[in-house]
């Protein structure tokens, strides 16, 4: 019997992925050399592997020989994809490769056809379904200390099949099954499922509500079962004591037989020995309400410390329009808050809803998520740079292209602020609205989009975050930022240079009137929420970007 | 004698023959390597790429192995193994191709690829095997799947730029693929009975 590919180690797996992908480094391909001669497994399971690697190579070469073509089975199965029509965009492949791109684009082209403005470039492959990984999310911390060296996590975050490790405070832990874990520090929880989870150390309560019954939680030798409601467990040094604060419990002791558990039963789980039932009600668990109280006093002085912060910054000079997004929820309008105040620049919210905002207690936001919504604006004037920076909750990338700050025409001179549905950010001036742009015939103008990596997925769904983006002619330069880190930077070569920008009818997380001559309705609207939003005549720097991300963040981030 | 060998089936191949040159023995002779070598060549060819890091070099040194073996075949016994002939001959070929090539950073050194050669040689038949399963383990995946490998595959796509031009990383475009390829590398396995597959 001849050794498989899942005997070689990884690191050996991952050189033979290089050496086919032409990838690997010279050191790697030595190292692969040196352990060929030495392992006649890998030697083996190489050939086989390349030989595969041939196999799929072959079939896909239309020049190799007809009659193996048509003997393959595989090939007739993708062949009829052959008669769709070929787009001329991808000049110099074979025809069989323009089946499979066809037929490859075809379930993405058609979700784009509402789209305006199509483009080449714009298309995309759908790689693959989006997945989150997960089975657990944390609700809300309390104090928590990480332990060194440990996993430090957010309120939101989604969890796995993971060691959960706190020094001490307060966390809860959502399972996808329903079940609710309120764990107080030191604790070391392993999480294994939606429906199960071991308690190694820790002081935990467990609510399960009915569509969770069965949870299973796992003391070290100790397997309970929930069947209904709320038990408590704590677990030092290998011994535990078990309780059921409301409804019943089913608890398996090392070998023993099973026990039942009800209301206020209690039992000690000793590391070595048998259960033994002991009094209820002397233990207290961690209870979220106790914490509660103190939380809102910590939220409200960061609150305060935030409101000082933004009636500093309404003072700046530089500020084109300083938008919060809270004044008075009860009112459409959308106050720009510069110092002197200047009511032509507030903006008018339709159709966007007032949500909770980063302090939820305290401050709301608007939310963008129905179709229409946006803030209109109007700001004359010209300028010679921007600056613009948000804080945005980012629900998902539902869009096309989704606004943040977009000049209504697209005329010379004004600027497009979004996100691709790829999570790249793009700040764009338009720079000739009258010439039309190389290679794009259908596009509104010459301009040039200037694109960040991808800095969102589906993961940080609800997460608040910083962003900001900064058009800079002096210094020739665009550049992206995400929580006050620089994410990237690209020249402004001449043909695209401009100076003399404007801003105009702009809208706020929607771009809803697109071009003139054009009544198209773009959809843009971000499906997300934003509870900030400065713009500044002025390039700043990277370690202002960096200061104002931290003067306005919230503890909770 | 043209040389444009096997670049469109075995149609095309016939053409090598020096027309009406060859005596009936000669044109009995030249039918046979035809028949053996297109029945061969894709064996052939997965045996050399095991030896060489790209499809150019592949499909270089089994062009220069089809002449050799055409020259030789007056010499080949057709009571022995065409194939494993054949293979000694690629082997021949490869590294004398090696050496040509050494200064590629992707060459084996010439230890390794000896090795590798000989013990392909031996492993033969397992090729077939494996092929047809395969074939088998294609057949069985999605079809999204199964388009995505035929695009990666395909010569003439450039994965990284289609992948940006796609706005996808070409990076996550060369995971999926090594996760597809791994996955089918297991399913072949599973079903040519390799240590370690699932029963």
């Amino acid at each position: 019997m001849s050794p498989s590919f899942n005997q070689l180690s990884e690191e050996e797996r991952n050189w033979l992925d290089d050496y086919l992908g032409g990838t690997i480094s010279v050191s790697d391909f030595d190292a692969l050399q040196d352990r060929l001669l030495e392992s006649p497994e890998l030697r083996c399971v190489m050939r086989r592997y390349l030989s595969l690697d041939t196999t799929l190579q072959s079939e896909c070469n239309e020049s190799g020989f007809a009659s193996e073509m048509a003997a393959s089975p595989w090939l007739r199965v993708v062949k009829p994809a052959a008669s769709f029509s070929k787009p001329a965009r991808f000049p110099g492949m074979i025809r069989l490769a323009t089946a499979a791109v066809v037929a490859f684009f075809l379930g993405t082209a058609a979700m784009h056809l509402n789209g305006l403005k199509k483009s080449a470039s714009d298309d995309r492959v759908e790689l693959e379904e989006p997945s989150a990984q997960g089975f657990a999310v944390i609700g809300r911390l309390f104090d928590v200390d990480w332990k060194d060296g440990g996993a430090t996590h957010r309120e939101g975050d989604m969890l796995g099949a993971e060691v959960f490790r706190i020094a001490a405070g307060v966390a809860e832990i959502q399972f996808f099954s329903g079940a609710k874990m309120v764990v107080e520090g030191p604790a070391e929880i392993s999480l294994k499922s939606a429906w199960e989870a071991l308690c190694n150390e820790g002081s935990v309560r467990m609510k399960v509500p009915p569509a969770a019954r069965g949870f299973k939680l796992q003391a070290p030798s100790t397997e309970i079962i929930d069947l209904g409601t709320e038990f408590g467990l704590v677990v030092k040094d290998g011994e535990g004591h078990v309780e059921v604060i409301d409804g019943e419990i089913e608890v398996r002791h090392r070998r023993e037989g099973e026990k039942r558990l009800l209301k206020n039963d209690a039992l000690s789980l000793g590391a070595n020995a048998a259960a033994v039932e002991t009094a209820g009600g002397q233990v207290v668990f961690p209870d979220l309400t106790r914490y509660g109280e103190r939380s809102e006093n910590r939220d409200r002085l960061d609150f305060q410390r935030w409101r000082n912060h933004r009636d500093s910054l309404a003072a700046d000079e530089r500020l084109i329009a300083y938008y919060t997004f809270d004044e008075d929820a009860s009112t459409p309008l959308v106050p720009n808050l510069t110092i002197p105040r200047n009511t032509e620049l507030d903006g008018a919210a339709i159709l966007a809803e007032p949500v909770a905002g980063r302090w939820p207690a305290l401050k709301s936001a608007l939310e963008f998520r129905r179709p229409g919504a946006r803030v209109r604006v109007n700001i004359p004037g010209e300028f010679s740079a921007f600056t613009f920076t948000a804080w945005v909750r980012i629900d998902s990338l539902d869009r096309w292209y989704n606004a943040l700050f977009m000049g209504d025409g697209y005329e010379t001179g004004e600027p497009h602020w979004q996100i691709r549905d790829d999570g790249k950010m793009m700040l764009s001036i338009m720079v000739d609205d009258s010439r039309p742009n190389p290679g794009r015939a259908n596009d509104a103008g010459f301009h040039r989009v200037y694109f960040s990596p991808p800095m969102w997925d589906l993961s940080m769904s609800g997460e608040w975050m910083h962003l900001a983006s900064v058009y800079d002619p002096a210094m020739r330069m665009v550049s992206h930022f995400v929580n006050g880190a620089q994410i990237s930077g690209q020249e402004i070569e001449d043909d695209f240079f401009i100076d003399t920008l404007r801003i105009g009818n702009a809208e706020v997380g929607n771009w809803g009137q697109p071009f003139r001559e054009d009544s198209t309705f773009a959809i843009r609207n971000l499906n997300g929420r934003m509870d900030e939003m400065a713009i500044f005549k002025e390039a700043l720097s990277a370690a202002e970007i960096a200061r104002l991300f931290e003067a306005s963040r919230s503890d909770r981030r | 004698m043209p040389l444009v060998f096997f670049s469109n089936g075995s149609d095309r191949m016939k053409r090598m023959k020096p027309e009406a040159t060859l005596s009936n023995s000669e044109d009995d002779r030249y039918e046979t390597f035809v028949s053996c070598f297109a029945h061969h060549e894709p064996d052939l060819r997965r045996f050399i790429r095991s030896l060489l890091p790209t499809w150019t070099d592949t499909d270089e040194v089994l062009q220069q192995t089809a002449i050799v073996i055409w020259r030789k075949f007056d010499q080949y016994d057709p009571a022995t193994n065409f194939m494993k002939w054949a293979c000694v001959i690629a082997r021949f070929e490869s590294l004398a191709y090696r050496r040509k090539m050494a200064r590629d950073r992707l060459v084996f050194r010439e230890d390794v690829l000896e090795l590798m050669a000989d013990e392909g040689i031996e492993e033969i038949d397992s090729r077939r095997t494996e092929h047809e399963a395969l074939e088998a383990c294609l057949l069985a995946m999605p079809e999204k799947q199964r388009q995505f490998l035929t695009l990666a595959y395909t010569p003439g796509v450039k994965v990284k730029e289609m992948a940006e031009e796609a706005g996808s990383s070409a990076a996550s475009f060369y995971m999926r693929l090594k996760r597809l390829r791994r996955q089918l590398m297991e399913c072949m396995e599973s079903k040519t009975n390799t240590a370690g597959a699932m029963p």
